[in-house]
């Protein structure tokens, strides 16, 4: 019980703060734009060809449905990895420089429970988060082409390629597929909050995570490391697109949940050894 | 009585320069003690470790018997602190902020926090978000959050710092009100020499982390009283003063040994022939201690 008042503290000043609503407004921004981008520009005729070249009918398919999931796709990407480093890298390094946890620490609570309420309270943001980019995604592509339709999915890097016509079938996709994001994402926010709890300006957290997390990506795109891949954190986090397969390879996704598991531990114990040796002054 | 906060030797040191060098003391129950020094004497450091947010090398702070670096959790049960200029969630209530600060040490009783918000005079502006609040609001703030749950301890890093003269008075005035009420014993760590020697009933002097003084603030124990004198001719009086065993400190300054009475000196001066013209005792204030024994 102490746990979950504790925690319902840390998700009130999570969500309270004006930076979320930035972050809200920042991510429906994004999605428009990427729901506009589908919807009048090139990039409907590059994703129809696609569809019938494979032989999909590319009205059927050219869908709500599938605007969702390339919404979720490319804001994940491209928007996401720079808020989740963002708003746990502040976790802890931000309430350290403005002096909050110094009357945090001066009450009896043990470090470790502090730094677990904390990182629970983060990937719970994160994995909620990624659910609003869904929703609103979804709703966004209805306006904007209907919500008829079929899923298409097309993702070359991890070699999935699905389709799936029912309309019950796919929005259930979608949601398997934001809940795959979400857990993904929490390797990053952890990763953010482990450099939180050095003693680092927050905006440095940030930034390690993100120069991290960019490294990781472009090197396993060398023909060196191709062999490799699977080492490489970002793909591990791609790992979400199995949820969208025919047949989900559930043991390749447990293989790559139990990888990103193993170093979200790291991290934490890494984040709160460095936590613990430090000294707070008054 | 029995000591509530003990401090045992306490050791400390930053990147190798030491902070604090076996530093100890102990506050009786129901006691105001101060911790004066200049900057970086070593004050907030001993607080630090007083609530277990800074690892000594050597040395351990009890409380209540409890030692913090082995039960820090079971130490600081019953300890509330006000740090120099405190933090809060700007972005949220007054009464959010309680509710959050509360939870890490049990449960937030809403009846209880309300009472001490009355207390403390915050009741019109609680549900307010802390930015919109005043310094001396969030100082009243940073008192209702060390007061719940309401300790036995009270630690106060520099509270009056930025306060008008109004509002250190009535702080002043509400943590004399806790000692006498709550029986509450208090550390206050503060540069306002004038406050300290208002409101301690001891003080310890650090420098350059070492403790150089402790003692009680009235009456300033172990010093010799001293005297403001115009006597005539000096020449007479002076032979007959060393006699008693008094010392001369510059031309009209004199120090008289405790067991002397005054009144018998002064009569067997003017037996002498001596004029007395001015005979009074000069009482040294905590400031003039506190320059002389850090200087």
């Amino acid at each position: 019980m102490m746990f979950l008042r504790q925690l319902r503290g840390e998700l009130r000043k999570l969500f309270a703060r004006p930076r979320s609503y930035l972050g809200y407004g920042a991510f429906l921004v994004m999605e428009l734009i990427i729901v506009l981008v589908y919807k009048m520009t090139d990039g409907q005729v590059f994703m129809r060809r696609l569809m019938e070249r494979n032989g999909y009918e590319s009205d059927f398919y050219f869908s709500s449905l599938t605007l969702t999931f390339m919404v979720m796709l490319f804001s994940m990407f491209l928007l996401g990895s720079i808020f989740f480093a963002l708003v746990a890298g502040d976790v802890v390094a931000k309430e350290t420089e403005d002096g909050n946890l110094r009357l945090v620490l001066a009450r009896p609570i043990s470090r470790l429970r502090l730094l677990l309420v904390k990182w629970t309270a983060t990937a719970l943001y994160t994995f909620s988060f990624v659910f609003f980019v869904g929703i609103t995604g979804y709703l966004m592509a209805v306006v904007a082409v209907g919500w008829e339709g079929g899923l298409f999915v097309a993702e070359p890097k991890m070699k999935v390629f699905a389709v799936y016509p029912e309309w019950s079938d796919g929005i259930t996709r979608i949601a398997w597929g934001a809940a795959g994001i979400g857990v993904s994402m929490i390797t990053l926010s952890t990763l953010a909050f482990m450099f939180s709890c050095f003693r680092i300006k927050p905006a440095a957290a940030t930034i390690i995570t993100l120069a991290i997390l960019f490294v990781d990506m472009i090197l396993q795109n060398f023909p060196f490391f191709r062999p490799f891949e699977e080492w490489f954190i970002t793909w591990r986090m791609s790992c979400w697109v199995y949820l969208f397969e025919k047949d989900i390879s559930w043991a390749k996704l447990a293989e790559s949940y139990a990888f990103l598991g193993g170093l979200n531990f790291t991290f934490f114990v890494i984040g709160l050894l460095a936590f613990q040796l430090r000294d707070f002054k008054t | 009585m029995s000591a509530m906060l003990e401090v045992d030797a306490l050791n400390k040191s930053f990147g190798g320069k030491p902070a604090l060098e076996g530093v100890s003391f102990s506050v009786k129950e129901g006691e105001i003690y101060g911790l004066l020094g200049h900057n970086g004497a070593g004050k907030s450091t001993t607080l630090g470790i007083i609530l277990g947010m800074v690892a000594p090398d050597g040395g351990e702070a009890m409380i209540g018997g409890v030692s913090v670096q082995r039960e820090r959790a079971a130490a600081l049960k019953r300890v509330g602190s006000i740090f120099e200029a405190p933090s809060f969630y700007e972005y949220l209530s007054g009464w959010e902020n309680l509710r959050i600060l509360v939870n890490y040490s049990g449960p937030f009783d809403p009846v209880e926090a309300a009472r001490v918000v009355e207390m403390v005079g915050l009741t019109e502006r609680i549900r307010s978000k802390v930015r919109t609040y005043s310094h001396g609001m969030r100082q009243r703030l940073a008192l209702a959050q060390a007061l719940l749950p309401m300790p036995r301890v009270l630690l106060l890093d520099e509270p009056t710092d930025g306060l008008d003269p109004e509002g250190i008075k009535w702080f002043r005035d509400f943590v004399l009100g806790l000692r006498d009420k709550e029986g509450m014993t208090v550390l206050f760590n503060s540069h306002l020499l004038a406050e300290v020697e208002v409101m301690c009933d001891r003080v310890a002097i650090l420098k350059q982390g070492r403790r150089i003084h402790e003692g009680p603030v009235r009456g300033l124990s172990g010093e010799e009283r001293v005297f403001e004198v115009d006597l005539e001719p000096m020449e007479a009086a002076v032979p007959f003063l060393e006699l008693q065993g008094c010392r001369m400190l510059g031309s009209n300054r004199m120090t008289m040994p405790d067991d002397v009475d005054p009144a018998v000196i002064v009569a067997a001066l003017v037996g002498i022939h001596v004029r007395v013209m001015a005979f009074s005792p000069v009482r040294r204030s905590l400031e003039d201690l506190y320059l002389e024994i850090t200087k």
